[in-house]
Order: structure tokens, then sequence, then C-alpha cells
């Protein structure tokens, strides 16, 4: 039953965007929204069916149809909690993302939903994979609707940020690629078979290969993923894609596609290699530190709305692996709930900036203030995401924020704490002063757009505001009408029940987490007691997954 | 009859021996009700929201407002009745942020479920806070009568969620409840501090307020991981347990001593001390019931109240609560000295807050939370009933506030009731020998005179000077607005916070009026405002009512009970501490303080009633005299302490953030990213000429071609024969 | 047969691989410089006739016909491809007015 219902949710968004290919142009936004829809049915159905929430293990498992047998390549299938938690933000994101943009879309409206629906697809099927290869494919080709979706249907300069895009990741995704197909070659050096399961390599690669060449693959791996999470200093396609890109595209950019970065980061990079991860753990964490507060900064100084929360994901992100590069339980859980929270608040921001954007045709704060006179309920959601994206106690950012924070604090190189890592307060503290940060761009943000003297773009200046205002201009009505609200409520009360109630996620998280996790404090305490991981050579005895003992 | 020595009483107060008399919580599964206290507020605000999105235009908001706000103190007074001063207890509502990794160990598992800690502290907060809220409520539904249809709903609906909030702060019974409320009223601030949207300076003071808040809360935060790490739990009834057991039970050896210092920067922040004060005075731009209720009464007093519950904790560091007592000190006395020169009633009465509060901090930090926690209490009630009669003025005079600009206001017809009202917050504020305000500062200013620190006893020296500034700056206030000459011009009609039509035309500075308007009458509040004005000054005045008991009555001091009851019960001893130049600290306070409250009167008398144009005099013979130039200006300026804080940080941060924007646009993107993809054009130019579409060069390629690899074979030929 | 050819004479062998890569040179050099069509393509034909020559060199060398063989297939190549070329020439020749294989140049970079 699972195995149906996984194969259905890659193959449900693909079946629809073939029947809008070849449906007529006045229906394909329809049949495209109930693709959304029913792909969403699908994974809800497989939510309520998945029988492994508290345990950490997958389902489906064991049920693989070969690809390329010769080469060990199949496509398996198997999600585990983290993986059904982020495919369900997905499928919920979708349709939202479809039916907002039913009136910002006009040309060539069959190819948007066309690529939209196989953009889910390939979505689903990266989070699904159980197979490296598939899951690379999936993670892939993800590019190629992107790169559609900005070049026909994004900003002036489409053209070179959807380029732009697709080399960066592109670029990235070889590396990875490659140190994939090593650790596959070892593997079939070792073994004298080709096996491209993701459990087989990772289970392999931890226990089995050398500390010199762990290193070497967790960074080849860690490249692709880098430049998708975004990594400074690899992060600077962001804002020149989001301001580029439709809205919808922007959205699920922010909402998902960041997330592959994220969950490769959490289900490839460091479980097959967590020499690597420890070695190199300090670096990274610096790296998301300097992210986290440089790309506060900036965003404080932007002009373009856009472009501040694009900036805004790149240090919202930032936390969210700070969180994961502390290597406890409760770091790492903050930054999967973080990762959750981000999509749903970063998403609806971007869904608020471009309705404003449909409406006035700027998205630059010189031009527009003071929207609350003329947009009282848009206003609300717009302060409302504002706070969630701030990590307001009560709201969806503030468990995995405060976590994130946490795990970083108490990941000190001594053994006080009683987890060991690389990190400390201090780290926890310039973090904190990126929090306060958030509250200067964001505040500055809802500050210009929503309070303050009324600025439309054409009106000169207060005085004539009331007797010459240009009125927005397209079709629209003024405030936000019952379908913008209608995709703006859902997340509304998602991010409410969340920062409620957050418990239930806390609990499916943890166990996927802490097999995650399961090699990290043997090596995090001889890195801390040694210096370094790369002094035995030949070491397989320490078969991190052979003793399950933990802190 | 009167007994002094009764007040004079002392028992020594150490945390160690303090922690053992804190009663271990009960769970009361049975008082689930008690939820409804924060439930009822939450509601209203649910409700407030849906009524703002059906457009009601009507006074409807703020009759759900003061229904659920009512209900919650009847609900209070309920629980008080109920539990009285027993033990704690703790009430479990729902699993919020919970979860373990491990074994049910303490340091495997985070548990911060949403619940109660009910103990008497926590009722003697609740029933201030819920009680003045509902007056102020009250008041509200007739001040902001004017917006009714335009900002009215959105009013109500930020008192809900601050009420809601502030409940939650108070009855959490774990630290991130705590923050949860805590933040909570700093939204609800925010909220409500810009509801003046369209003045960039009310929006900009919520900002003000709120990343000011922020740095607090980051102290908080990191102090709520720390006890975390240190003693495995958040919950304070297990946390309390485990203290007693001795302070390094568990991982508690690391860094325990910056425990009480980040809170201490958490309850600076939101109780506006010296360093994160300046928010306080900007919230101003909020409409008078907020000062009110948020910035005087309740919220600030968050800070306070987070000191006294983790009282045991500040044992931790020797130089803790001395940390606290300085900057109360200091701070009451900074603020003091720049209410002396504001023109703003309201600012004068924000600055006296602060002021205020820095009393109240200096009572914790010498060890008396009794005297603080009274001086809360008292100061809730004549702190509102100030800024209350405040707003009655404002109401009444299209929102003028300027004291250059009232005069004699006691004897405009409907604002006598007003006018007596504030003479009386205005004596409280001053602590008039015997009225309630009298007693609590009292007991502060014992604790600290009659300590054996000296640097203590130079506090209470401190306090005793700024409380003789305290009366001079309340009566400069009162004397000039409602006594003396009838004079009065209108203001700018701050109320509308609606659309652009007026604001486009009417310049939005405070107090400065336009000119007389034609035919203004100045109309005095109504019944909505006077009667929660009189009930709040009732209160004032029975406030005293603990120490009278203990004075006439032989009684004892219901204040001083409550919060021995409770995790402050290392402060509620007696106070008495060491004779002072031969007298009693205590006689040494009364009397001293007693005196500088009357100089403080007479002086303002003089400057400012008996004779206006001393007070010119006074201000062009300082800034004659060239050692006390710079006093006036500095003083008006408030110290330039905005200016020092723009200098300081925002002007760097802004310029920082500009150069690592240049940084990122430039060298990241612009020299590496899109360097990088211009390597590959590079290489192909070097070898464009090679395909220049003549045929023989594509020839001339491919023979050198073939040139360079027949060599090359031949080469290796020979090296392999030679 | 095959004992009459076994030995050969070196300086004849190498008299004639020095006329094949003469014919071949000059092809080569005529090919480079020269630029009207029909030139380049008699340039082309000579440097098949050089290497035909070699082919009947290194055949006397080895002493089998198999160096023959091949020239007999290299002059029917030339043939063949000889016709094709000319009529493509001709072709050109129509579009451009002219044999100058010059103006045929567009298909570069940029």
């Amino acid at each position: 039953m699972e195995v149906t219902l996984a194969y259905a949710l890659i193959l449900v968004p693909i079946a629809c965007a073939a029947i809008v290919g070849f449906s007529p142009s006045p229906l394909a936004k329809w049949i495209g929204t109930f693709g959304a829809f029913a792909t969403l049915a699908v994974a809800m159905l497989f939510a309520w069916t998945f029988p492994h929430w508290t345990d950490g293990l997958f389902a489906p498992t064991n049920d693989a149809t070969s690809w390329f047998s010769a080469m060990g390549v199949s496509i398996s299938l198997g999600a585990d909690s983290v993986a059904l938690l982020l495919i369900l933000m997905t499928t919920f994101l979708m349709p939202l993302i479809l039916i907002g943009s039913f009136t910002s879309i006009n040309e060539r409206v069959k190819e948007y939903y066309f690529w939209f629906l196989l953009l889910e697809a390939s979505m689903l099927g990266a989070f699904l994979a159980r197979d490296a290869v598939l899951f690379f494919v999936s993670y892939e080709f993800t590019m190629i609707p992107m790169f559609f979706l900005i070049a026909n249907w994004g900003g002036l300069q489409r053209r070179q940020a959807a380029v732009k895009y697709v080399l960066y990741s592109f670029g990235g995704g070889i590396l990875t690629l490659v140190g994939l197909l090593y650790v596959a070659m070892k593997m079939h050096a070792a073994t004298g078979e080709w096996n491209f399961g993701i459990g087989p390599m990772t289970e392999f690669c931890s226990t089995t290969l050398p500390a010199s060449e762990q290193v070497w693959v967790f960074i080849l791996l860690m490249a692709g993923f880098a430049v998708k999470i975004p990594l400074v200093p690899l992060h600077t396609w962001l804002p020149l894609v989001h301001d580029q890109a439709p809205t919808g595209g922007s959205v699920i950019l922010a909402g998902t596609l960041l997330k592959l970065g994220t969950f490769g980061e959490f289900r490839i990079a460091l479980p097959m290699a967590p020499i690597g991860g420890v070695e190199w753990n300090f670096v990274l964490a610096v790296l998301c530190l300097i992210g986290i507060v440089a790309a506060a900064l900036i965003c404080w100084v932007q002009h373009d709305a856009k472009k501040l929360v694009a900036y805004s994901s790149v240090t919202h992100i930032a936390f969210c692996m700070l969180g994961m590069f502390s290597l406890n339980s409760i770091g790492v859980t903050g930054s999967v709930m973080y990762m959750i929270s981000h999509g749903l608040s970063t998403g609806a921001l971007f869904l608020c900036i471009g309705m404003v954007y449909e409406r006035y045709h700027t998205k630059d704060m010189d031009e527009l203030g003071g929207l609350y006179r003329r947009m009282p309920i848009w206003s609300f959601f717009m302060v409302f995401f504002a706070l969630a994206s701030l990590g307001l106690p009560g709201l969806n950012g503030f468990p995995g924020e405060f976590y994130c924070l946490v795990g970083a604090f108490i990941a000190e190189d001594t053994a006080a704490t009683g987890y060991p890592g690389l990190m400390g307060p201090w780290f926890a503290i310039i973090a904190g002063l990126g929090l306060i940060a958030a509250a200067m761009y964001l505040l500055m943000l809802v500050g210009r757009l929503v309070w303050g003297p009324l600025r439309e773009p054409g009106a000169h200046d207060k005085d004539h505001a009331h007797t010459s205002h240009h009125a927005p201009t397209s079709a629209l009505p003024v405030d936000i009408g019952a379908r913008e609200i209608g995709i703006l409520l859902p997340l509304a009360i998602a991010c409410l029940v969340l920062g409620l109630y957050p418990e239930p996620m806390f609990k499916a998280i943890e166990p996927s987490v802490k097999n995650m996790l399961k090699p990290y404090p043997a090596l995090v305490e001889r890195y801390i007691r040694d210096g370094t991981l790369l002094n035995d050579e030949t070491e397989t005895a320490n078969s991190p997954f052979a003793d399950a003992t933990q802190k | 009859m009167l007994n002094f020595s009764l007040l004079a009483d002392a028992t020594d107060h150490a945390a160690a021996t303090a922690i053992g008399v804190i009663q271990p919580a009960v769970d009361a599964p049975d008082l689930k009700w008690a939820g409804l206290i924060i439930g009822l507020p939450a509601l209203s605000a649910l409700l407030c929201t849906i009524c703002g999105a059906m457009r009601v235009r009507s006074k409807l908001p703020a009759f759900i407002t003061i229904v659920a706000l009512i209900g919650s103190f009847v609900l209070t007074c309920m629980l008080f009745q109920q539990l009285g001063q027993g033990a704690p207890r703790v009430v479990g509502l729902f699993e919020w942020m919970s979860f373990s990794w491990g074994n049910a160990d303490r340091f495997q598992s985070f548990s911060a479920p949403f619940a109660l800690y009910v103990d008497s502290l926590t009722l003697f907060w609740m029933l201030f806070v819920t009680g003045l809220g509902s007056l102020i409520a009250i008041y509200a539904s007739e001040y902001m009568e004017s917006d009714v249809g335009k900002g009215y709903t959105r009013f109500f609906g930020g008192v809900s969620v601050f009420l809601a909030a502030m409940a939650t702060l108070v009855m959490a019974s774990n630290l991130v409840v705590l923050y949860l409320g805590w933040e909570g009223v700093g939204l609800a601030s925010y909220l409500l501090i810009g509801y003046y949207y369209s003045k960039p300076s009310a929006v900009a003071a919520a900002k003000k307020a709120f990343i000011m808040n922020r740095i607090g809360d980051l102290g908080l935060a990191l102090g709520i991981s720390l006890i975390w790490v240190n003693y495995g739990t958040v919950d304070y009834a297990t946390l309390f347990s485990v203290l007693e057991a001795g302070p390094t039970a568990g991982h508690g050896d690391w860094m325990p001593g910056a425990i009480p210092f980040l809170l201490m920067l958490g309850a600076f922040g939101k109780s506006a001390q010296i360093p994160l004060f300046t928010w306080l005075p900007d919230a101003m731009e909020g409409p008078t019931p907020v000062s009110a209720l948020i910035h005087a009464a309740t919220m600030v007093t968050a800070g306070v109240y987070l000191i006294a519950r983790m009282y045991p904790l500040f044992a931790l560091h020797e130089d803790a609560l001395a940390t606290v007592a300085w900057v109360g000190g200091l701070t009451a006395f900074v603020a003091a000295t720049i209410g002396m020169a504001q023109y703003d009633m309201k600012r004068v009465w924000a600055y006296s807050t602060i002021s205020q509060l820095g009393y109240m901090f200096l009572g914790l930090g010498v060890g008396t939370t009794f005297g603080a926690g009274y001086h809360v209490f008292t100061h809730a009630f004549f702190k509102a009933l100030l800024f209350l009669t405040a707003g009655a003025v404002m109401h009444g005079f299209a929102g003028q506030i300027d004291i250059r600009k009232l005069s004699g206001l006691r004897k405009v017809p409907g604002f006598r009731l007003v006018s007596y009202l504030a003479l009386l917050g205005c004596l409280w504020l001053s602590a008039l020998p015997f009225s309630a305000a009298f007693f609590s500062k009292d007991t502060i200013l014992t604790a600290a005179l009659g300590s054996e620190r000296s640097d203590f006893q130079f506090l209470g020296w401190l306090g005793l000077l700024t409380a003789g500034i305290t009366a001079y700056y309340t009566f400069r206030v009162w004397f000039r607005t409602f006594a003396g000459p009838v004079h009065f011009e209108a203001g700018d009609d701050q109320h509308d916070a609606h659309d652009d039509t007026h604001d486009a035309h009417h310049a939005p500075v405070a107090g400065l009026s336009l000119g007389a308007k034609h035919d203004f009458h100045p109309h005095g509040p109504r019944w909505a405002i006077r009667i929660p004005l009189i009930l709040i000054a009732i209160g004032a005045v029975a406030a005293g009512w603990p120490a009278y008991n203990v004075l006439f009555f032989h009684g004892e001091n219901w204040v001083q009970t409550m919060i021995a009851h409770s995790s402050a019960v290392a402060g509620s001893g007696e106070v008495h501490g060491q004779d002072v130049l031969g007298l009693s600290a205590h006689l040494m306070t009364s009397i001293v303080g007693s005196a500088a409250c009357v100089i403080g009167i007479g002086i303002a008398f003089w400057m400012h009633l008996a004779d206006r144009s001393a007070a010119d005099r006074v201000r062009g013979a300082l800034r004659g005299f060239i050692l006390t130039r710079w006093i006036p200006t500095t003083l008006e300026n408030r110290w330039y302490v905005d200016e020092i804080y723009h200098m300081m940080f925002r002007l760097p941060l802004w310029a920082g953030s500009h150069i690592l924007h240049f940084f990122d646009k430039t060298v990241v993107d612009g020299f590496l990213v899109d360097g990088t993809g211009r390597v590959p054009v590079a290489v192909a130019r070097l070898f464009q000429p090679l395909y220049n579409g003549v045929l023989q060069g594509y020839a001339a390629t491919m023979a050198g071609g073939f040139v360079l690899i027949a060599g090359w074979v031949f080469w290796i030929w020979l090296r392999g024969n030679g | 047969m095959t004992e009459l050819l076994a030995t050969y004479d070196a300086s004849s062998v190498n008299a004639a691989l020095l006329t094949s890569s003469l014919l071949f040179g000059i092809g080569l050099v005529g090919f480079l410089s020269r630029r009207n069509m029909i030139v380049m393509f008699l340039c082309t034909e000579l440097m098949f006739q050089g290497a035909a020559l070699a082919m009947i060199a290194f055949g006397r060398v080895h002493g089998n016909p198999d160096g023959q063989t091949f020239v007999i297939f290299i002059l029917t190549i030339a043939a063949a491809e000889a016709a094709l070329a000319l009529g493509l020439v001709v072709l050109l020749y129509r579009r451009r007015e002219t044999l100058d294989s010059e103006a045929w140049s567009e298909l570069k970079e940029c």
C-alpha cells in the first residue's frame, strides 16, 4: 500500500502535467491546480498510513524496481518521518502557489502549470529516493523546470538569472555526483558488486572508508548541497534569482528547493562521511555564523522588498544549518523543525510581496509605503508572517530557532555540558545577535511597507495623495480578495498551530535525528581529545553503527 | 499605636537558607479553569480580529475586551480565595515544547509544557495586573472613542493580546513559557505604540522598543539555555528542588555564575533600566491608556517579576545582586534628573517610571524583595493614575500635553476631579509621609541605608536625593499644569489615527498648536473615564493598608506575607539594618525622606507657582556660570544617550551593512562568481583567432597538429632507440 | 615471384619516397597559399599522388602487391572525389560569382 502511494506521489503530478500539456489553455490552470490538490491528497493519505512516525524507520522498504541492474541502480523509494514532513510541506505549498498564480500568469499558461507539476514530481522524487542515482537525478532535474519558470515568466534580467542558477547548481551538483561515484566505486572495489542504495552506501562509507578519504568525500558531497542551501559564500545566486523569478517560483524556491540542500546534507552528506563532518565542522559553523550576521545586516540596507526577503532566507537557512552542525539531538531537531517552519513563513512572505507587486508593479520600498490604509487585510497577514519569520514565540519560527540556539550553545568542546561539540556559547551569542538583526530588518520591512504615511508609485507627495493617487491599475481588488485570503489563511493557521503545538513534530523528527547522529558523539570526543581524526588511517574497527551507546 | 519597633525587626536572609523555605509545588489538575485567566483575553483577541475582519464599527471590541478582562480579574480573585498563601500549585494545560531523546534523565530531555505555577507571588502580581487592566480598558473605551470604526478594534485587539501575554508571563510554570509571554508583551507593545501608524515617529518608536527589548531577550534566552545545561530543567518547581540539593547538583558547574547576569540583562531590557532604557520615553507615542497599562503598571514590571521569581539563582554569583542594586540606583537618579527638564507631561511620567523602576531594582539588589514588590504594587496604582489623568487632559484639550501651554486646569469646568486625582497621584509619587508609596519606598531605602555594605549605603543616600528630585519634578508638573492662572492652548488632535487627510495638512509635532482655534471648548471627561480614575485612586490609597495594618494594628503586612510564601522569600524579611549616624536606619530614612519630599515640593512651589519666572532665572543663572553651563542643556537633551547610542551602534552598523553589501555584490558575486564565469569565455577568446572561417587556416591548423604529433612520435622513437 | 622481390634496392626506394614527399609538400604548400578553389583542388590531387607514390614505394619494401592495390583504390576515390568537389565548386561559383575561397568565411567565431 505504501509502495503504491509512494509511486503515486511521483506519478500523479507527472500524469497531471501531461494532461495539462494536452488540454486547452483556459482549462490549464484548473487542471494544474487539481493536480496539485490530488498530490496533496495522496501525500496526506501516505502520511495517514505511515507506520513509522516515531521510530525513524523508512517506509516502504525492500521494494525496489531495478533500473540499471548491472550498475546496481534501482528505483527504490522510501520516506522516513523527516522526509515525510518535508513532502507534506511541499504538497501543502503547491496548490497555494498555483491558486496564487491565477491572475499573475497570463501568457503561456499551460507551460507554467506543466513545469510546476513536473517540478513537484522531481522534488518529491528527491525526498523519497533511497537510491543515490535516483536522488541525484531528481535533485538535478528540478533545475530544468526552474530554468524555464524563471526564464519565461521572470523579471527584466530573467535570462541571466536563469542561466546563473543552472550553471551554479549544476556545477555544485557535478561535484556531488563525483563524491557519490567515488563511494560507489570504493564499494565495488571492496565488495565486488555495484550498489547505489543510500542505506548501503552510508553504511559502507561511514564504517569502512579511511579517514583521509572521508574528509574529501564529505566536501565533494557538500559542494552541491552547499550551493543549494545556500551556504555563504556560495549564496550570491539566491538574491538575483529571487528578484527575477515570478512569485510562484520564489515561493517554491524558498519553500522547498532550499530544503533539498539541507535535506541532502541531513540524509546524505552528514551520515555518509561522519569523519569529514567532524573535521570540517568548525569551518562550516563559522561560515554559518558569517551568513547569519552578514546576510542579516545586508538585509537591513536593502531597498527592494523581495531582495530583502531573499537575503533573509540566507540568514535563516544559515541559522538552520548552525543547528545542524551542532551535532547534538537538540540542535539537529531544531534544525529540521526550522526547515519546515521557514518554508511556510518565508513562502508566505513572498506570496504577500507578490500580491503587492501584482497591484503596483513595483517592489521598491522607496516607492511604496503605508499600505495599511489601502490594504488592511493584507497588512495583517504581512505583519503576521513577518513576526513568524522573526521567531516570535507562539508562532512557528520559535521552536526551531530556540532549539538551534540551545544546541549551538551546549555544543562545547569541554565535557561540561554532556554534549560534546565544536561550537559553544560564543556561537550562540553571535547567532543571537543575528536574531536581533532579524528584528531590525523585518520591522524595517513592515515599518516601510505597512506602516507610515501612504506612498504609492506615481503619487508625488502626501498632499496630493488623496486627490490624484494612482490607484492600482490591474483588475484586482484594492485589498486582497477571497482567493488570496484563501491561500494566506491556511498558511497563517499552520504557522499558529505549529507554534503552539510543535510537540508532535518533535516526536516525529527526533528518532530520525537520533539515527543520523549515531556515529557522531564518539567521533567528536575523539576529535576533541586528539585534535584531528586523521591519525588512524586503517581504523575500521571503530564501527559506529555497531555500538549504539550514546550520551 | 505607632510601633516603629515592629517595623524594625530584622531577619537574616541568605539564599541558601531561603531555598529551603520555598515550598515544593503540588500538582493541581483541578485548577485547570485557571487557564481561562489567560484564555479569556486570548479569546477576546481572536474575537477582536474577527470584528476587524467583519469591519465592525461600534464599540463592540471594547465591550468584549472589558468583559474578558473583568472575567480574568474575577477568576484571579477566586483563585486567590482558594489558594491564598498555600503551597504553589502547578496546573498543566497542554504539552508545548517538550521532547526527550534518551532515557528519562533530566539532561536528555527538554520539558517546557504550557503549564501554570500559581503561588502567592503569581497571585499578587495577577491581582493588580488584571484589576488595573480591566479599569484601564473601561477608561480606554471612552478615551479612544474618536477612533471607533477606524482603529478601535485594532486597539482593543492589542490590549487583549497584551493581557493574555502578561498573564502567560506571570503564571508560567517554566522559563520557556515565561519567554513566550515575555515576547508576547513585547509584540503587544509594538502593535500599540505603533497604533498611530501614519506618524513616522510612532512607527520608529515601536521598532525601537521591540529591538531594544530583543537585546534583553537574547540575554534571557541564553540564560534559559544555561539554566537547562546546569540543572537539566527550566521548570520552576523542579529547579527550586534541584537548587535545594545544593548549587552544584547535576552539571551545575558550567558557568553558573553567568546565569544571573544574563537574566538581569533581560530584566533591564524589559524594565527600561540602564543601558536599555531609551525606548520607554519614545513609547509615549502610543495612546495614553497604553502608556498607563503597559509602560507604567504592568509590562515594565516584568523585569522585577523575573528577578523576584528567580531570586534563588541570584545567589550563584556574589556580585549579581550588587549589580542589580547599582544599576537600579543609578537609573533612578539619572532618570529623575532627566525628568526635571522635560516639557511633555507624558515624557516626565515616563522618566519617572524608569526612575521608580530603578528603586524597585535597588530594592531587589539590596535584598528586600518585599520592598520591591510593595513598591511595584503601589507604583502601579499611582503611576496609572498619573498617566490616566494626563490622558484625560489630552482627551479634553485635543492632544495638548505640553506643560508650557497648560495652566490652572483645576479651575476649568469638568477638570476638577481630574486635577485633584492627579494631585493624589503626585503626592504618592513624591512619597508623602504616611502615603502607601512612602512605606514602600521607605522599605527599600532603609534596607539600602542600613546595609553593611558601604556601596549600598551610598545608594541609599543617592536614593534619598533622588526622592527629593522626584518630589520636585512631580510638583513642577502639577503646579504648572493644574495650578496658577487659567490658560490653555489646544493641541493637534493626536487621537485620530485614521487617514492622511488630516496628517497631510497638520504638523505632527506634539504640542505645536496652530494658534488658538476658534471657539475651542475643552470637554471634561465623562463617567467611563472618571470612574476608573476614582477606583484607581482608591486603590492607591488602599495600597497603604498593609503598612497601616502593621503600624497601627500590630498585624502583618499582606504584601510581605504574599512574597514570603513564594520563591522570593529570601528577601521578604523585615528590614532594619544597621544604625545610621546614631539613629536606626528606619528612622533616618523616614525623617530624611520626608524632609526631601517637603523640600522638593517647596522648591517646586517657589519656581513653578509662586513665581513662575524663577525657573527661567535659575536656568539663566546656571547657564551663566561656566561650571554649570552644561547642566540645563544636557538634562533637556536627556544626557544625549540617544545620540550616543546612535553614534556607537546605529551608525557603525549602518556603515558596516553597506560595506558588507558592497563586498557581497562586488567581490563575492562580481569578482568570484561572475569572474569564474568569465574564465571560460577568456580562454575561448584566446583561441578565437584560429577560427577565422578561412579554409586554409583550418588546413594549416590540421597540418600543424599533424606535425606536432609526428614529431612527438619521432621523439619517442628516438628516445626508445637512443 | 617472391624471391625476385625479396630484396629491394634501398636507394631507389628512398628516391621514390623523396619524390612522394616532395609531391605532397608541394601540394600542401600550394593548398595553403592559393586562393583559387580549382587550384586548391589541384593541389589536393597532388597530395593524393604523393601519397600514392609513397604507397608504391612501401609496397616495394614489403615485396607484396598490397601497396599497388591500395594505389588503385586511391586513384578511384580521387576521381570520385574530384567529381564531387568540382561539382561543389561550380555550385559555389554560381552563388558568389567568384572562385575565391575567401568569399566563404562566415563559419567563424565572432
